[in-house]
C-alpha cells in the first residue's frame, strides 16, 4: 500500500531523516516510535506532502506520489494540536474536505452526519470547537480525516497533549475504529506504550534513522540496536571486555562465545533470576507496581541492577541477593552481535574460561 | 460538656479583617486620576460646550445651523468627498497591508526582514515630509514625470492637486498600522490549521476565503476602523496634496474657520465628523471588547 523507499530530509545542513525506508500494507497500523527530535514527525509530513524531501520516494499503491502536492494526495493528517478551524461548527469541520471535494451539500450532511456517529460525537454537530473538551476535539479531528476516506491515515503524536486516562481510553477506540474500517494508518508517538499498544509494527527511528522494523512483541525481544534495545522497555546494561569468551557481568565471571573486544551486555529486569551462584547485590529499593515488584539492586562495584519480580518474591530491603541474567544481549559499536539464552554457565573468579 | 470559648464580636477570634482591596482600589483611582481629569477637562468639557453652542442661536435652541449644513450642496459635496476618499483609502490601504502580514506570517528569511522593515517605515515620517516628498515626486516636472520622459512618455497628467494625491499619500501612510494589527491577527492562526486544509485538498484561494479571512475578521475591523478614523480627520495631506475643490472636511473646517471667519459653521462642520468618527469609534470598541471577551 505505502512504500517509502530512502527518504532523506536536512534542514540547513542539519539532517532530519537519514534514508529512511519501510512498507506498510493494505489496513496495517505502523507506528513511527523515536525520542523527540528523531525525524518521526519530518518523515510523517515528508508522506503527507507538507514537507519535501531532498532525495527518495513515497509510493501509494504503486503510484510515486514524492512530487505530488499535499492536497492532492490521497492521506489525510490528524495534528498533535487537533487544528481545528474555531470559526467552524463541528459539522463545519467535518464537512470541509467534502465541500473541497465539491460534493452536493445533501451528501456532504449525510456523510458528515454518519462519521460523527462513527466517532460518538453525533451530537455535538453544532457545538463550536472551543466548546469540546480535549478528546472530543482530537476526535473531530479524526472525522475529518476519516469522512474523505483517505488510503491512508496519518497521526502526528495526536494524544499526546491528553491526560493518561483519556489517552488508554482514545487509543482503544482508534484501535478498534481502524481495525472496523481497516484504515492503513501510519501513527507517530514517542511513548512506548502507546506504540506497543496500537502498533501491528513498529518502526524505531533515532537520530533520523529508521533503527529497526518489526511487530512490538519481536522488537521487545529482539532488538537489532542498542538503541532500540534501550528504547523499548527497561534494560540492565553492562559495559563490559570480553577476553577469551569470558566476561565480567557485575563482578561474576560469564561465559560468552563471542569474539574479543568492549561489548554492552543489556538484559531486561523480568530477564534476572535469584541464583546461588549468580552476581551479589544489595537491595537498595522495592517499588510495589501491583502485578509485580520492582527491585533496584546495587553491585560491589557500585553499579545499580534493576529485578521485576512476582510480588511474593520481592526480598526485604538491605538483603544480599546473588542473581544471573535469563536473556543476555549483546551490543557493540550499536549492533547486535549475539544473543545468550540461560542457563548462562557462571564460572568461578580466575577459572579458566 | 466542654467548654466552647464565644468569640466576643461578629469576627471569630484569631482572623482580622483585610482592608487591603480598598487601598488597592484607591491606589488604582489615584493612578488614573490624572489622564481622567485631563480627558474630563481638556476634551470632553470643551467638546460638550461646542456641541451645546452649535444648537443655540440668538439665545434659542435651534438645529437651524444643522439644517443649513445638510442643505448645502457644497458641504454635502465636501462630506461625501472625505467619507468616499476615507473608504477607499482604507479599503486600499488594508488590501496592500493584508498582502504584506499575509507575506510576512508565511515567509522568513533576509527579505521577508527586509519588506517588514519597509512597511514599517512611514510609521517614522511625518505627514508633512511624505506631503513635500509626494509633491517633489509626482508633482509638474517631479522626478516621476521627467523619468517617463527619458523614456519617451510625454502624456503625463500629475496626481497632484487631483483626489489621487492625498489617495496616494494615504495609501503610503497607512500601511504600518493594519501591518502591525494584521500579522498580530495572524499570528494567532496555527501553521497547522492552514496544513490542514492544504492537507484536506484545499488550494490557497479557499485557505485565504474559508479558514484566513474568517478567523482575521476582528483584526480587519479593527485595522479598518483606525485607518478610516485617522483619514477622515486629516489634515496636512489634504491640505498639501488635495484639490481645492471639494475639499477634505478638515481643510473646509480650517477654511470657514481662518478665511471666512464663520466660527459656528465651522464647529457644525466639526460636531458633524465627531459624530461619525464616534460611530466608527463605537464599532471599534465594540470589537476590540469582544475580542478582549474572547481571549478571556
Amino acid at each position: 500500500m505505502l512504500q517509502i523507499d530512502a527518504i532523506t530530509k536536512t534542514y540547513q545542513g542539519t539532517p532530519a531523516v537519514r534514508d529512511a525506508s519501510f512498507t506498510v500494507a493494505r489496513g496495517e497500523l505502523v507506528c513511527l516510535l523515536g525520542p523527540s527530535g528523531c525525524g518521526k514527525s519530518t518523515l510523517l509530513r515528508i508522506i503527507s506532502g507538507l514537507t519535501d524531501c531532498d532525495s527518495g520516494s513515497v509510493r501509494i499503491e504503486g503510484v510515486d506520489m514524492t512530487a505530488t502536492q499535499a492536497n492532492r494526495r490521497p492521506t489525510a493528517m490528524v495534528f498533535q494540536s487537533h487544528a481545528l478551524w474555531s470559526h467552524m461548527s463541528v459539522a463545519q469541520n467535518v464537512g470541509f474536505g467534502l465541500r473541497v471535494r465539491g460534493l452536493p451539500k445533501a451528501e456532504i450532511a449525510a456523510k458528515t452526519a454518519a462519521v460523527l456517529d462513527l466517532v460518538g460525537l453525533q451530537a455535538f454537530a453544532k457545538r463550536l470547537p472551543a466548546e469540546l473538551s480535549g478528546g472530543q476535539a482530537q476526535r473531530v479531528a479524526l472525522a475529518r480525516c476519516l469522512v474523505v476516506e483517505p488510503k491512508v491515515l496519518l497521526m502526528d503524536e495526536p494524544f499526546s497533549a491528553l491526560d493518561a486516562h483519556l489517552r488508554k481510553g482514545l487509543r482503544e477506540e482508534l484501535k478498534a475504529l481502524q481495525g472496523r474500517l481497516d484504515l492503513t494508518t501510519i501513527f507517530v508517538t514517542h511513548d512506548q506504550e502507546e506504540a506497543m499498544e496500537l502498533a501491528d509494527r513498529i518502526v524505531v527511528m533515532q537520530g533520523g534513522r529508521v533503527e529497526q522494523v518489526g511487530p512490538p512483541g519481536v522488537l521487545y525481544q529482539n532488538p537489532s540496536t542498542l538503541g532500540v534495545a534501550q528504547f523499548i522497555g527497561a534494560m540492565n546494561t553492562c559495559t563490559t571486555t570480553l577476553r577469551q569468551g569470558a566476561a565480567d557481568w557485575y563482578g561474576l565471571d560469564l561465559r560468552l562465545p563471542l569474539p574479543d573486544g568492549e561489548v554492552a551486555l543489556l538484559c531486561r529486569p523480568e530477564d534476572v533470576y535469584p541464583d546461588a551462584k549468580g552476581a551479589a547485590a544489595r537491595v537498595t529499593r522495592v517499588i510495589d507496581l501491583g502485578p509485580v515488584t520492582k527491585v533496584t539492586l546495587m553491585t560491589e562495584a557500585g553499579d545499580l541492577l534493576t529485578w521485576t519480580c512476582p510480588r511474593d518474591q520481592a526480598p526485604d530491603l538491605g538483603r544480599v541477593l546473588t542473581l544471573l541474567p535469563r536473556r543476555l544481549h549483546a551490543f557493540r559499536n550499536g549492533a547486535l552481535i549475539g544473543l545468550a539464552q540461560s542457563p548462562l554457565p557462571a564460572q568461578t573468579a580466575g577459572a579458566p574460561a | 460538656m466542654p467548654d466552647v470559648a464565644k468569640p466576643s464580636g461578629g469576627v471569630a477570634p484569631g482572623y482580622t479583617l483585610s482592608t487591603g482591596l480598598g487601598s488597592q482600589a484607591l491606589a488604582g483611582l489615584a493612578l488614573v486620576a490624572l489622564p481622567v481629569g485631563l480627558l474630563v477637562t481638556l476634551t470632553l468639557l470643551p467638546t460638550v460646550r461646542m456641541v451645546a453652542a452649535t444648537f443655540l442661536v440668538e439665545g434659542h435652541l435651534s438645529a437651524e445651523r444643522y439644517f443649513a449644513f445638510f442643505n448645502d450642496a457644497y458641504t454635502m459635496a465636501n462630506l461625501r468627498y472625505t467619507l468616499e476618499m476615507g473608504l477607499v483609502s482604507a479599503i486600499a490601504a488594508l488590501s496592500v497591508s493584508f498582502g504584506i502580514a499575509l507575506y510576512l506570517r508565511f515567509s522568513a528569511g533576509r527579505i521577508a526582514t527586509m519588506i517588514h522593515g519597509l512597511s514599517l517605515f512611514p510609521l517614522f515620517v511625518p505627514s508633512i515630509i511624505i506631503s513635500y516628498a509626494l509633491v517633489r515626486f509626482l508633482g509638474p516636472n517631479g522626478l516621476f514625470q521627467l523619468l517617463l520622459e527619458q523614456v519617451g512618455f510625454t502624456q503625463y497628467r500629475t496626481p497632484y492637486l487631483t483626489p489621487v494625491g492625498p489617495f496616494l499619500a494615504f495609501l503610503w501612510e497607512n500601511i504600518p498600522l493594519p501591518v502591525l494589527v494584521l500579522s498580530a491577527g495572524l499570528s494567532q492562526v496555527s501553521d497547522h490549521a492552514v496544513e490542514a486544509a492544504r492537507d484536506l485538498g484545499a488550494k490557497a484561494p479557499r485557505i485565504l476565503w474559508e479558514i484566513l479571512l474568517p478567523q482575521m475578521r476582528r483584526s480587519l475591523l479593527i485595522a479598518f476602523a483606525l485607518i478610516f478614523m485617522g483619514i477622515i480627520g486629516a489634515f496636512t495631506v489634504p491640505y498639501m496634496l488635495g484639490p481645492p475643490a471639494p475639499e477634505m472636511m478638515s481643510v473646509f473646517m480650517q477654511r470657514t474657520l481662518g478665511n471666512l471667519h464663520d466660527p459656528a459653521s465651522a464647529q457644525v462642520q466639526a460636531v458633524v465628523l465627531m459624530v461619525i468618527s464616534s460611530i466608527v469609534g463605537g464599532f471599534y470598541i465594540a470589537t476590540m471588547a469582544k475580542s478582549s471577551a474572547g481571549a478571556r
